[in-house]
Formats: C-alpha cells, structure tokens, sequence
C-alpha cells in the first residue's frame, strides 16, 4: 500500500493544487493553500509560494496513508468510497482546520479575536472559508473529491 | 443635552474601539451605538437611531450636572468627568484590549471614581437596555448568579458590575442605583460572546485590562514620528484611523457608522461600514508618514488579497473579511432624529467608479516607495489591472462622489485613471511590473492627459471643469495638484484652487459641488474637502494661507478632537457617519503638506 499511498497521494494533491490554483484565476476563490501554508514560516511571498507548495504535497501524502487506513479498517476502497472521504476531509479543513486550528498557529493570520494590539498580515479563513470568496467552499469540497477519488483509485483495497 | 425626542448632537459623540468594534459614547454617559462582534455586525444598542428603542448602556448621576470629557493622553480611552452640586465623578471608558489572560470576545470596561471635591454621597444609575439586529430583537435575559444576561441566539451580553448597587431587571432593561462617595470607585463591565461561551471576567482582571489597555495605546502613540505642527491633532486622527483598522483582517473601515444622515430629515443615510479604495492611498501614506509600518503592511496586503475575486476589474468598496457582498436595504428604524431611510449595506458596490484605479496605484508606489517593493506576484495583478485602465478609461462612470444621476465622464476620474499609468510607468521602471506593456501604458497616459488638458480644461473658468464639456466645479479637482497629476505650483492647479474657493467655498468649509447628484435634499460641507483645500494651498506654496485655514479648521473638531463627514456651515453642527477617517486622513495630510512646504 505504501507505493501506491505515495502515488495516489502525490497525484491527488497535484490534482487538488491545480484546481484551486485555476479557480483562484478565473475568480472562484482568493484561497491560495500554498501561500497560506507558506506564510507560516516567511514574509516574502515568493518563498513562501515554492514552501507551501512542497509543504502542501507532504500534507497530501500524509492524508493518502489516512485515506489508506481507513480503507484498510472498512475492508475496500475504490475511486467512489475515496471521493465519498473527500467529502468529509473537505468539511473537516473548512470548519475545524483552516477556520479554527490554522489561525491559531499561523503567526501572520488574524482570529476573530485579533485586537488592536496585535497585527495580521492575512485574514483568516472563517467559517467554511467564505471570506476567501463565496464560492470558496465549492472549491474545496470538489477539490478534495477530486483529491479523494485519485488515491481511492490508486490504493484499491 | 438630549432634545425632547432623546437625541444628542453628533458632536457630543466620542468613540472608542479596540480594532473589532467601535461604540459611540454620548456626553452625558450613554453609549447609543455598538455592534457586535465586528464594525459590520448587526446593532446591539442603536439609540443613535432609534432613542426610543435602539438600546444603550446609560451611566450617569441622577442630580443635575454638567460633563467635560477628554481621551485619557495618547489613548483610546475616554474620560468623562460629571459635576454635579455634590462634587463629581470621573468615568474611564474603554473597549478593553486583550492580554493574553482569558477575558470576554469583546468588553467594555467602566470605570466610575467619586473625585476629592465630593461633599456628599453623588447618586448614580446605570442602565443596560440591549436591542439585538438593529433594534428588531429583544433580549432574553437571565441570570448566572448575579451577574445579568442578555440572549439572542448565538449572542449573549454580560454585565458584571461592582460596588455599583443591585441591579434589577424591568421593562426589558436590566439596571441600577448606588452612591459614590469621594475616592470610592465602582466598575462595570459589559462582556460579549459571539457563537462561543460567555467569559465571565473577575473585578481584578477586568480593572488589570484597562490598565493594559491604556498602557498599549499610550506605547503605541510614543513610538509614532510625527513631530512637526498641530501634532496632537495629527496623533488623535492617528488613534482614530488606528481603532477604525479591523484588526482580524487589516482593512480599514471608513466610519463605524451607518445612517447619520448628512441632512437632518433627509434621505442621505448610508452604511459607511466597508473598506473603500478610494481611502487606501491617504490611508497609506498617514501609515507610513507616521511609521505604522506594520499597519501598511497589513493594509496593502488586504487591499490585494480582497481585489484578487474581482481584478483586473476593481470594487469600489469591500466588506471588512475582503468580500465582495453587502447588499443595501433599509430596516424599520426612525433614524437620527427623524432621518429616513435606515440603510445598512451599500449601493455604491454596484456602481463603477474609476478614480479607485489611481488610488490603487497610488498605494502601491506610496508603499513601494515608503516600504518595500511590490512582489512579483502583487506586480503582475497591477500590470493587469494598469491593462484594464487603458481599455476602460474612456467610459463614463460614477465618480467619486457616487453620484447617482450618472454617468458622465468626470474629469477627477480621467485624472486618476492617468495617474494609475503614472504609477504603473514607474513601478515598471523600477522592474516591481513587467515591463512588457510599458509602451501600451505610456500612449494611454499620454492620451488621458491630453484629454485632461483640453476637455475637461475651461477658459472661462480658469479651472479644470467637474465634467468635460461643462462649467462647473468639483472639490474632488483639488486632488489634480495634491496627486501631482498637475503641476501644484503651475497656473491651472492655482486657478483650479481659487475657483474652487470661489464657487464652492463657505467660511472655513466647502461643498462637494453644487450640481445635481440624483439624491433629494440638501448636505452639509464634507470635511475633507476643507483639508483637501489646505493640502492643495501648502503645495502651491500658498503656506499662509494654508496654515490659518488649518488652524480654524482644527478648532471646528468636537472637544475630544473628532470629526463628523460633514458640518453644516451655518451652525458648526456635525452631519454624516462619525467618526470619518477619510476626513482625519485627510487631516493629517495637510499638516504633513505644510510642514513640507514650510521646509522647502
């Protein structure tokens, strides 16, 4: 499993990138994961482009093995059952991770409770990521079942 | 203070803020506007709009008495001092910052002191009448021990008083009296909660954030650079513009109001409660000047994450979380004496305004020259948007005014469209843009300052004209000199200048413009139309005359330093939203104009 958690993860987060990076062009979404991720650890925005992205590619393998785990736990997996994840991890990053835990830790990201007294360089996310767009959560969601319906496909249980 | 009906003027208003939200406190203790959690949030007291209904949070003596206030120095907090024939009492209000203990989401924080003079115990009241959605909703109140709290939906208020008597609940209002003798103090503090638990504060720790508090704005203010002429007035609109930053995200609202109307009676009623491009560029150079680098910064990068949905194409505002939406429509509220409609919202997100362009620019070489220089990724968005200018700027559109009457083809509009190219030439000179379409940007520039020069160009004013082909003036020409699209100092730019004071100058103050906008009624003179006179004078080397302009204007603040959009020229009286940045930013410029001019 582990070669084709590597593939499938590798590609579905190729696959994720692209689709977020095309409806930040056309205006879909002002949701840029790999600067998001980037910014953790730089100011300048070009570095943190080239970081994120690898980042964001480690993050996507990362979640491949967890695809794999579960389909291990069920007893199958295919193409569909990876896309039906990919619903869940989609809900999951746009209430809990980018809207709740990311603002936490980013050191360049406002909360809802950032005050006077301190300073943010990026809005946060909020809930389902709708200050990024409104159509930023659709983004996400097929993005992610895109993401989910590769590494289903390659690891087949 | 209050007419019959329960309103105050808009001058008797201070604010304070804490970079989420903003409250206005009345001269006689009331605090008649706040919304929660954020500037754009609905209303949870809007006496301001509605006396009768809109909720306040009173706090006052119940003899007699008189009120003098000021900003505790260098600070966002408010001190009211009450003298009453029993000796006064001094209130500190603040919108308490956190500290990194746990506190509310948002709190208010009143301090109350008998002061040395009290010859017998002063008798107070305190009263919490919250009305959630704009006045629409009625709290549910309850109690957690004895603190009282109010409910609707997912928003909860908590008012946790101390040594200031037993609070009771009647007419949908939670309140209370108690004395204050001399030296005695008494607290009160109005803890908020949006979607999470309430945070119930202790005395000490609520007493430890206002101390911080104060701490924070007096550090914030000593590490400013500005020290040249009427730096108290230049360092208030600095905390002002500083409390109107909505922290979580950088942008900058442009009041914390909605719906003071610019006529008493009238229809002129808008939400200012969004992030306008049109102030981004004044909004980055008083940063900059005054060496909030970090603010820019946060700034300019909201400016380009919030246009990235629409770009090349601009908004002319967005909402605070860089949104796009904010559609305008009015609420069942009687407004500000009588002032109808209510709107909340905006229709100038529908219209199409190209000065915005040039302010764009602007900001980004004010930021590139000030700061740090324009990224790749930042510089490609610009060279796009600079393409979009050469394709549009030849259409009518609203102007900067938001005239609904149009469009026409605005000569303050041609000129920042030209001063966009300017910028755009000059970051792509420095290689911050690609340099591909230099020459496209250069025959366009080129083409609107020829079009500037002769259209919108009048003989038989001596003046740039507020439309190509009419006989008219507009304050907004004054920005031709003040911009550099025009030579300050050259013959137009002075016959510009004079025949604005001519046409459109009233005492210290000056209209818009005297034309028809396609709105009913009258409005007041826009107070930074008058700063903007005293920016263009001190560039034209008129410095005198700039200088005493300025210095009655600086006596026409309200006594805490605070200006309103507009005045009503023949009473003083503040009309608009409250306070304006654009109208503080704009003061701040041309103190910076003068002292530039003085040097040179």
């Amino acid at each position: 499993m582990i070669g084709s958690a590597l593939a499938g993860g590798f590609l579905g987060t190729l696959a994720l990138t692209t689709i977020v990076r095309v409806a930040a062009e056309i205006g879909f979404t002002r949701l840029d994961l790999a600067f998001v991720l980037g910014t953790i650890v730089t100011r300048n925005r070009r570095r943190a482009l080239a970081i994120g992205y690898v980042f964001h590619l480690g993050l996507g393998i990362v979640f491949a093995f967890a695809y794999g785990a579960v389909f291990e736990l069920i007893g199958t997996g295919s193409w569909w059952l990876g896309a039906l994840l990919g619903v869940v991890h989609a809900v999951f990053m746009a209430t809990v991770v980018l809207n709740v835990l990311l603002p936490v830790v980013h050191p360049l990201m406002g909360t809802p409770e950032t005050a006077a007294n301190e300073f943010a360089l990026i809005e946060p996310p909020g809930f389902l990521m709708l200050n990024y767009g409104r159509n930023t959560f659709l983004v996400t969601l097929a993005s992610h079942m895109v993401f989910g319906a590769i590494v289903g496909w390659a690891i087949r249980v | 203070m209050r007419d019959g009906d329960g309103y105050v003027p808009i001058e008797d208003y201070a604010l304070i803020g804490d970079g989420r939200t903003a409250a206005l406190v009345a001269r006689d203790g009331s605090i008649d506007w706040l919304c929660l959690p954020n500037f754009d949030s609905p209303s949870v007291f809007a006496s301001v709009l509605d006396a009768a209904r809109g909720g306040s949070f009173e706090l006052r003596p119940t003899i007699p008495f008189t009120a003098a206030r000021r900003y505790l120095p260098n600070t966002n907090v408010l001190e009211t001092t009450f003298t009453t024939g029993r000796g006064s009492v001094r209130v500190v209000d603040a919108m308490a910052l956190p500290n990194g203990h746990l506190g509310p989401t948002r709190e208010i924080v009143r301090r109350v002191e008998g002061l040395d003079d009290i010859s017998a115990p002063v008798p107070m009241m305190w009263a919490v009448a919250p009305r959630f959605r704009y006045g629409t909703a009625a709290p549910r109140w309850e109690w957690r021990g004895r603190v009282p709290v109010a409910t609707c939906d997912a928003e909860a208020l908590a008012v946790s008083a101390w040594d200031a008597g037993e609070p009771e609940w009647r007419d949908g209002r939670v309140a209370a009296a108690f004395e204050l003798s001399r030296r005695a103090t008494s607290t009160m503090v109005l803890g908020s909660a949006h979607a999470d638990p309430l945070v119930l504060p202790g005395r000490a720790a609520a007493e430890r954030r206002l101390t911080d508090t104060i701490a924070f704005w007096e550090q914030w203010t000593a590490t400013r650079g500005y020290g040249g002429a009427w730096a108290a007035h230049v360092l208030r609109s600095a905390l002002v513009l500083k409390a109107l930053i909505f922290a979580p995200s950088g942008a900058s609202v442009a009041a914390p109001t909605c719906s003071l109307p610019e006529e008493i009676g009238g229809e002129r009623n808008w939400d200012y409660r969004f992030c306008w491009i049109r102030d981004s560029n004044f909004a980055i150079a008083a940063l900059l000047n005054l060496g909030c680098y970090d603010e820019a910064q946060s700034l300019f990068w909201w400016f380009m994450h919030a246009t990235a949905l629409t770009e090349p194409e601009l908004h002319v505002l967005y909402r605070l979380d860089g949104g796009v939406g904010g559609d305008e429509r009015t609420i069942p509220l009687p407004g500000y004496r009588n002032s109808k409609p209510v709107r909340i919202g905006n229709g100038a997100l529908e219209q199409t305004q190209y000065d915005i362009y040039g302010c764009l620019f602007e900001t980004a070489r004010l930021y590139s020259d000030g700061h740090r220089p324009v990224d790749d990724d930042i510089g490609r968005i610009l060279a796009r948007i600079a393409d979009h200018v050469c394709r549009i700027w030849r259409e009518p559109d609203s102007g900067i005014w938001e005239v609904r009457n149009g469009p026409f083809h605005f000569t303050h509009s041609k000129a920042m469209c030209g001063v966009a190219l300017d910028c755009a030439l000059e970051l792509a000179s420095r290689h911050e843009l690609p340099a591909d379409r230099v020459s496209r940007w250069k025959k366009e520039a080129d083409a609107i300052r020829h079009y500037v020069e002769t259209e919108c160009w009048s003989d038989r004013l001596r003046s740039y004209r507020r439309i190509a082909g009419d006989d008219d003036v507009d304050a907004s020409l004054l920005m031709l000199p003040i911009l550099g699209f025009t030579d300050p100092r050259g013959e137009r730019a002075r016959g510009t200048i004079d025949a604005v004071m001519q046409r459109l100058r009233d005492g210290d103050f000056v209209y818009r413009y005297r034309a028809a906008d396609g709105v009913r009624g009258r409005e007041g003179c826009f107070l930074n139309c008058s700063f903007w006179l005293v920016g263009a004078l001190a560039r034209a080397g008129r410095v005198d005359e700039a200088a005493e302009l300025m210095e009655r204007l600086i006596r026409r603040a309200n006594d805490v330093g605070l200006y309103a959009e507009e005045v009503d020229p023949s009473s003083g009286a503040f009309l608009g939203n409250f306070p304006q940045a654009l109208v503080h930013l704009a003061l701040i410029d041309a103190a910076i104009a003068i002292g530039r001019a003085e040097q040179a």
